[in-house]
């Protein structure tokens, strides 16, 4: 076998131009493979970041069934938000915070006009220590809302505060402001409120909406104590399904916890259909690579007629000559699959070092992508490429073995 | 006991909706130790005579027994054993291996049988010295004159210790003087080794030498009992007539 590759790897360096241009094109195919991975995996790990620290918490806590009736009764399947239930949680490994929220649909009313409003009631001091991007999207007008000085601040989506201040009739929200909404019970409840500031939203259609302190949303609703959800940060959210068992087995069943691809389902789709996309394309790129190696192996085996008949007639086996091509076909595949790597890693590495930004166009912040690509993802293409370039060289390898010495020994 | 026993030897194929017959009950016998020489004008079957013996083809019909065994009959991969244990190649245009050096080209038919170490290597240098060939043993077959590569393709054919060497117009690509040098080397190593030589050849310096000539034409052998020096005037002769 020792000689068989070694035959093999003097047989691959023998015409280099030729070995040099499938090497090139499965450089370059490999190197595209693994920086648009790296580049997707930045994307992707941006997006999971911006959702789990700035919008839904890497976990969810809710009571049971509470995501199935959520358009129904929104408010029907609270659960406590007290210390006993949030240390409860904090006990868990792992976890790092926990912000209780209450989601509710109300209006918001200024002077003499009233918006229906998505309300989004928040503890500030818990929601921006354990979602700390969320801050990000508040203006620095509603600062007082963060610091949570304010007991009924509100901030609203800049649309909604251009509809409150009606296209330029106020120039400020210092009119008197309530926040209405159904109570648990039904009945219409109203709170004084003050409108502190403007946040801006990064998704698109999400435009009517209002931040409102939990404390000031819990009278409003009388649920004191209560939330309808708690958003939970964790260390490392790679922790994320440890975290869940361990949420599930100290709250019981009486409470459901989601990871964060099950509330997010926009963005869990978004990723699946980017990795779908980007596997086809790498299919495509390896299939198109492979079949300049399967080319090179019939033109090698062409060329080599002569030379393959006169290892016959020495007394060399079809299955070595079979062997000996399926090598050459191999130390192409792996060579060049590791050199595209190499390659690859490097742009993804300069990439990574560098940091992109891409600018939204729904948000004046930008996406901060940081591009990675893991050693797994390169040893797999890697070997994907040497698998294949075995598959794909059959055929040539093949007729190179079925070849009748005499023929072979004749030029074919 | 007759190294070579062929009787009504028929090869015929196929070419397009003709069908060629190349070999007409060949009869034929050759003795272990012989220097034989085959000869005809092109066309006549004489290759087709030498890949049938050197296991490279098969024939359609008839027996072939090699050191006394029925091998007509085989496939191809028990073919590849008798090539590689008991035959000795030596062509017209030297088929080396262009990626390997001397060395590893006069040792390769052992190689692939999975000999190896030291003893192997001492081997292939005395073969290689026996065909002068010391100076060049590391060198690749496009480093080397055609007489040095046809001096490899000898001590390969050689270093399996082969019953029977086939050499198929060994000098038709070398000088006269190189021929002759060939033709020595092939003709020590049958008297000094015992080793078996059949030829196809043109060339009347072989001829000169060979203890016996078997004359092909049109597939059938005219005359294979010339055991004396050969007779350049009868070669030329049937060649005339053909």
């Amino acid at each position: 076998m020792n000689n068989l590759i070694r035959i093999a790897v003097r047989n691959v360096l023998r015409n280099k131009r030729r070995t040099l241009i499938t090497l090139l094109a499965l450089i370059i195919g490999v190197g595209v493979m693994v920086s648009v991975r790296g580049l997707l995996n930045g994307l992707q790990g941006s997006m999971i970041e911006s959702t789990t620290l700035g919008q839904t918490g890497s976990l969810q806590v809710h009571k049971k069934g509470y995501l199935k009736n959520v358009l129904a009764s929104p408010l029907d399947l609270d659960l406590p938000s007290d210390a006993v239930m949030l240390n409860k949680i904090l006990a868990v490994p792992h976890v790092t915070g926990v912000a209780p929220r209450i989601l509710f649909g109300g209006m918001v009313n200024l002077d003499e006009d009233t918006l229906f409003v998505q309300i989004f009631a928040v503890d500030p001091l818990r929601e921006f220590a354990a979602l700390p991007k969320r801050k990000e999207l508040i203006a620095a007008n509603a600062a007082d809302f963060v610091s949570g000085k304010v007991q009924n601040g509100v901030v609203v989506t800049d649309e909604l505060a251009k509809g409150l201040l009606s296209g330029g009739k106020r120039k400020d929200f210092s009119a008197p402001t309530a926040i209405l909404a159904p109570d648990r019970d039904g009945a219409l409840s109203a709170e004084e409120a003050k409108i502190l500031g403007t946040m801006t939203m990064t998704a698109p259609g999400e435009k009517k909406i209002a931040l409102v302190n939990l404390a000031l949303a819990q009278r409003l609703l009388k649920m004191e104590g209560r939330a309808t959800e708690l958003a939970i940060a964790i260390d490392d959210i790679d922790n994320m399904d440890q975290v869940n068992a361990g949420l599930r087995q100290a709250l019981g069943s009486d409470y459901e916890v989601h990871n964060w691809d099950e509330i997010a389902l926009l963005f869990r789709d978004i990723v699946y259909r980017q990795n779908v996309v980007s596997s086809i394309v790498s299919a495509v790129f390896m299939i198109l690579m492979l079949l300049g190696v399967a080319n090179t192996m019939l033109m090698s085996v062409l060329d080599r007629t002569r030379e393959i008949g006169t290892m016959m007639a020495v007394g060399v086996r079809r299955s070595k000559i079979l062997t000996l091509f399926l090598l050459e076909a191999l130390t192409i595949g792996v060579l060049g699959a590791l050199a595209g790597g190499g390659v690859g890693g490097l742009a993804v590495f300069y990439m990574h070092e560098r940091t992109l930004r891409i600018p939204l166009p729904t948000s004046p912040i930008a996406f901060v992508v940081v591009p990675f690509v893991t050693w797994q993802y390169i040893v797999t293409i890697v070997a994907l490429a040497g698998v294949g370039a075995v598959v794909f060289a059959l055929y040539p390898a093949f007729r190179a073995s079925k070849m009748r010495p005499v023929e072979a020994l004749a030029g074919g | 006991m007759a190294l070579v026993a062929l009787q009504g030897i028929h090869k015929s194929y196929q070419l397009g909706k003709t069908e060629v017959i190349a070999l007409k009950g060949v009869d034929l016998s050759i003795e272990a130790g012989e220097f034989t020489v085959v000869m005809g004008p092109s066309g006549s079957g004489k290759t087709t005579l030498l890949n049938i013996i050197g296991c490279l083809d098969r024939a359609s019909a008839g027996s072939y027994q090699l050191d006394g065994q029925e091998i007509g009959h085989r496939d191809f991969n028990d073919l590849a054993e008798v090539r590689n244990r008991k035959i000795g190649f030596i062509f017209q245009n030297f088929n080396l291996i262009p990626v390997l050096n001397v060395i590893e080209n006069i040792e390769f038919p052992c190689v692939i049988r999975g000999e190896g170490g030291k003893t192997l290597r001492q081997r292939v240098e005395q073969v290689a010295a026996e065909v002068g060939l010391t100076p060049q043993l590391l060198h690749r077959p496009d480093e080397l004159s055609g007489g040095q590569r046809q001096r490899v393709a000898i001590a390969r054919a050689l270093i399996t210790q082969p019953q029977l060497v086939l050499a198929d117009e060994p000098t038709a690509n070398l000088d006269s003087t190189t021929s002759k040098q060939i033709i020595d080397l092939m003709l020590r190593m049958n008297r000094e080794h015992g080793v078996t030589f059949l030829f196809s050849t043109h060339d009347p310096r072989v001829m000169e030498h060979a203890r016996r000539v078997v004359y092909i034409h049109d597939g059938a052998i005219v005359d294979g009992t010339a055991r004396a020096a050969a007779d350049v005037a009868k070669m030329k002769e049937i060649t005339a007539h053909a």
